[in-house]
C-alpha cells in the first residue's frame, strides 16, 4: 500500500519535473532510461547540453529534503548509467551536465520545484 | 582546449619545475588530476574550484584532466593551487594568456581566492634563476625570501584576482617588489640578549668555547648541577662570527623547506642554536618521515647543536649523531629517492658527571657507587665521545667569584679574537668549500698544518700515552691549529699542540679507558 504511493508521488514528480523542464526550452530526449546498474529518470537536451536528471519527490522535509538523498553512491550510480548511455549511443564527445531537480509536494498546497544545475560530475 | 603553465616543488633541499597542463573537453564533467599527486594536490580540486568561481570567473561544467609533469616524480604541499587554477582559466579561454611559457607560479589558495604563503619558496627561487625563468609569481608572504634571489623578477600578489591581473596585463613593473638588499641583512646580526660577561668565574670553560667557537669544534661540558653549563651553552651564539653570505643561503634554505623562515626577513641571519629537548625521536634528530623533512642536525647547520643533559637522551637518539658529526652530511633513504641534507654543526653538549650530579664536587659529597658512575657514563658510547675535541669541566663556583663586582670579559671583545682566527682560516681556506679548522679532512690538515718539531715529540707521547687512535689524531691537530690561529700564528707551536691535548683529557674520557 505504502509502497504503491511512493511510486506514485515519484511518477508524479517526474512528471511535474518534465513540464518544468519544456517550459525552461529543453527538449526531453528520453525517461526513464534503464540499465541494469541504473536509471536515469530524464534525459533532456539544453542547447548543445544533454542534461542527466534526477528528480528526488519529498512530501516534507521530515526525512531530509530531496537533494540531500542524492549521495555519493546515488550519483556514482547514476554517473555509471550515463557512461553507459552516452556508449550506446556514440556520444562521448557530447558536453554533458547532471542536474537534481527537487520536488517538495506537500498533501495540500502547491509543489515547489528547485532545479539544482550541474549538481555534481565524475 | 589545452593551456600549461609552470609550479615548483621540492626535493629534499632542491627546488624542482613542474608543468602543469590543463586540458578541457567534453564528456562526463569532472576535475581529474594525474601525475602522482599526495593527498594535498589532490585536494586542490575543491579549493581551486571555490576560488575560481569566488573571484568571479566559472569553473567550466566540462571534463577537465590537469597532468602534472614529469608524470613519475611525487608532487607533494599545497603550492600548485595558483598553477591549475590559472591553468583551467587559460584553458577554458578565460584568461587571455601572453606568456606563461617563462612564469612559475606557486602559491595555495584559500576558499576566498586570497593566496597562502607555502614553504620552500627560496629553493624554488634558486632552481628557477638557474633554468632561466623570468618571472616567479607568488604569494606576498613569500616575496622576502624569493627576493634573496637576484635576477629573478618576483611578482608577490595577495589573492587570484591579484595574480591574473598581473598576468593580463603582461606583468607591469609596478607590480614587482622592491629587492632588499642581502648583505646588510646578515651584517645586522649580532644583536644578541646574552652575554658572556653576566658569566662571573668559569675561566677554562670559556677559554674552550672560544677555541670551540674559532675553529667549530665539538665540546662536552661535565660539572655539577647548577654550575652554569646551560649559561654558557647559550652563550656561543653571542660569540660566533657572522654567516658569510653562501651560509646565509644554505641555512635559509633549509628553514624554508622546513617552514621555519620568519616573515619578515628573506634570509636566515644568525648562526642556529638548536637545543631538542631529550625526549627528541631518533628520526626527528636526523631527518626523516614518509617524505623526508629535515631534522635537527640539519637544522643546526652552520650553527650549533646544543644536547643538554646528554645522558639522558636514549642512545639510538645519540649514535644517529656519528654520522652527521663526522662527514657534515646526513643521508635519509626512502624507496623511491635519497635525500642527502646539510648538517655541519657544533655540537655542543652538557652532563653531570654522576646520577647523583656531584662526583668531582668541591663542597658536597657524591653519593653514588662506583659502579652506578660506570653505568652512567656507559650510555655515552665511545665513538660519539671520541669525536669531541674538548672536554670541560665547569666545577662549581664560590662565593667571592660569584659575589665579585668585577665585570666578566663581554662577548663583544671574545668575538672579536674569533672573528679573526676565522679570517685566517678564511684566507687558509679559500676555495676549498671548507669554513673552518674542524671541516679539515686527514688530506687537508696534511697540507695545511704545519707542526713544529717539538709539538710534533709532544703530539706522539700523548698519542702512546693516551692510546688515542687515527681520529683523535686529527682531531687534536685541528684544535691545535685553532688554537694558534686565536694568537695569529700559521704554524702549531708545542704550548698550541699541549693545550689541545690537555683539553681532551677528561674524567669522562679517563672512564672510558677503565
Amino acid at each position: 500500500m505504502k509502497k504503491m504511493n511512493c511510486v506514485e508521488k515519484g511518477h508524479r514528480g517526474e512528471d511535474l519535473a518534465v513540464d518544468f523542464l519544456l517550459a525552461k526550452g529543453y527538449r526531453i530526449v528520453t525517461r526513464n532510461w534503464r540499465v541494469r546498474s541504473g536509471e536515469i529518470d530524464i534525459i533532456a537536451q539544453d542547447d548543445d547540453t544533454l542534461v542527466f536528471c534526477e528528480v528526488k519527490t519529498r512530501s516534507s522535509i521530515r526525512c531530509g529534503t530531496g537533494a540531500e538523498a542524492v549521495d555519493r553512491r546515488k550519483q556514482r550510480k547514476i554517473v555509471q548509467a550515463a557512461i553507459l548511455y552516452l556508449q550506446r549511443y556514440h556520444l562521448m564527445n557530447q558536453r554533458c551536465r547532471f542536474d537534481v531537480i527537487e520536488i517538495l509536494q506537500p498533501a495540500q498546497g502547491q509543489p515547489q520545484i528547485q532545479h539544482i544545475s550541474n549538481a555534481f560530475g565524475g | 582546449m589545452f593551456a600549461k603553465t609552470f609550479g615548483a616543488g621540492i626535493l629534499g633541499l632542491n627546488g624542482v619545475l613542474f608543468s602543469i597542463e590543463v586540458d578541457i573537453s567534453n564528456g562526463i564533467p569532472g576535475m581529474e588530476i594525474v601525475g602522482l599527486p599526495d593527498a594535498a594536490v589532490r585536494e586542490s580540486k575543491e579549493r581551486v574550484r571555490a576560488a575560481i568561481r569566488n573571484s568571479g570567473y566559472e569553473v567550466p561544467c566540462r571534463r577537465i584532466t590537469v597532468n602534472l609533469a614529469p608524470a613519475d616524480q611525487k608532487k607533494d604541499g599545497s603550492g600548485l593551487d595558483l598553477p591549475i587554477a590559472i591553468g583551467i582559466l587559460a584553458a577554458s579561454g578565460q584568461l587571455a594568456v601572453q606568456a606563461l611559457d617563462e612564469v612559475v607560479l606557486v602559491g595555495e589558495l584559500s576558499l576566498d581566492a586570497k593566496l597562502r604563503g607555502i614553504n620552500g619558496v627560496l629553493p624554488m627561487a634558486i632552481i628557477c634563476r638557474q633554468t632561466g625563468i623570468k618571472r616567479l609569481v607568488l604569494p606576498v608572504e613569500n616575496a622576502a625570501e624569493a627576493q634573496v634571489v637576484d635576477t629573478l623578477k618576483v611578482v608577490a600578489v595577495d589573492s587570484l584576482q591579484a595574480a591574473i591581473k598581473a598576468i593580463a596585463s603582461d606583468f607591469p613593473d609596478l607590480t614587482e617588489s622592491p629587492r632588499c638588499n642581502v648583505p646588510r641583512l646578515i651584517k645586522q646580526s649580532l644583536q644578541q640578549n646574552d652575554d658572556f660577561c653576566d658569566v662571573q668565574g668559569q675561566l677554562a670553560a670559556k677559554r674552550a668555547l672560544e677555541i670551540a667557537a674559532a675553529g667549530g669544534h665539538n665540546v662536552l661540558m661535565t660539572g655539577s648541577p647548577g654550575a652554569g653549563k646551560t649559561m654558557l651553552a647559550r652563550r656561543i651564539a653571542s660569540i660566533l662570527p657572522p654567516m658569510t653570505q653562501d651560509e646565509a643561503l644554505e641555512v635559509s634554505k633549509i628553514y624554508s623547506v622546513a617552514g621555519l623562515l620568519g616573515q619578515v626577513a628573506g634570509l636566515v641571519e644568525q648562526r642556529p642554536f638548536r637545543s631538542p629537548h631529550h625526549t627528541v625521536s631518533a628520526a626527528a634528530m636526523a631527518g626523516g618521515g614518509r617524505i623526508p623533512r629535515p631534522g635537527e642536525v640539519t637544522l643546526a647547520h652552520n650553527g650549533v647543536l646544543f644536547l643538554d643533559e646528554l645522558t639522558e637522551f636514549p642512545r639510538q637518539v645519540l649514535e644517529v649523531l656519528r654520522q652527521p658529526v663526522e662527514d657534515g652530511q646526513v643521508t635519509v633513504a626512502r624507496v623511491n629517492s635519497t635525500y642527502t641534507y646539510p648538517s655541519r654543526f657544533m655540537l655542543i653538549l652538557a652532563m653531570n658527571p654522576c646520577p647523583c650530579g656531584y662526583f668531582g664536587d668541591s663542597l658536597r659529597e657524591c653519593c653514588c657507587s662506583q659502579a652506578e658512575i660506570k653505568r652512567y657514563l656507559r650510555r655515552i658510547s665511545g665513538p660519539l665521545m671520541d669525536r669531541i675535541d674538548l672536554h670541560i669541566n665547569v666545577p662549581r663556583l664560590r662565593y667571592e667569584e660569584m659575589a665579585t663586582e668585577q665585570q666578566a670579559e663581554p662577548s663583544k671583545t671574545i668575538a672579536a679574537r674569533v672573528a679573526a682566527a676565522r679570517a685566517l682560516q678564511a684566507d687558509r681556506f679559500a676555495g676549498m668549500g671548507v669554513f673552518c679548522n674542524a671541516q679539515m679532512n686527514h688530506r687537508q690538515i696534511k697540507d695545511q698544518c704545519q707542526i713544529s718539531k717539538d709539538a710534533q715529540e709532544l703530539l706522539r707521547q700523548a698519542f702512546e700515552k693516551m692510546k688515542l687512535n687515527a681520529r683523535s689524531y686529527d682531531r687534536i691537530i685541528k684544535v691545535a691549529q685553532t688554537i694558534a690561529d686565536l694568537v695569529g700564528q700559521n704554524k702549531i707551536a708545542y704550548e698550541h699542540m699541549a693545550e689541545a691535548v690537555q683539553v681532551r683529557l677528561t674524567v669522562a674520557d679517563s672512564a672510558h679507558n677503565n
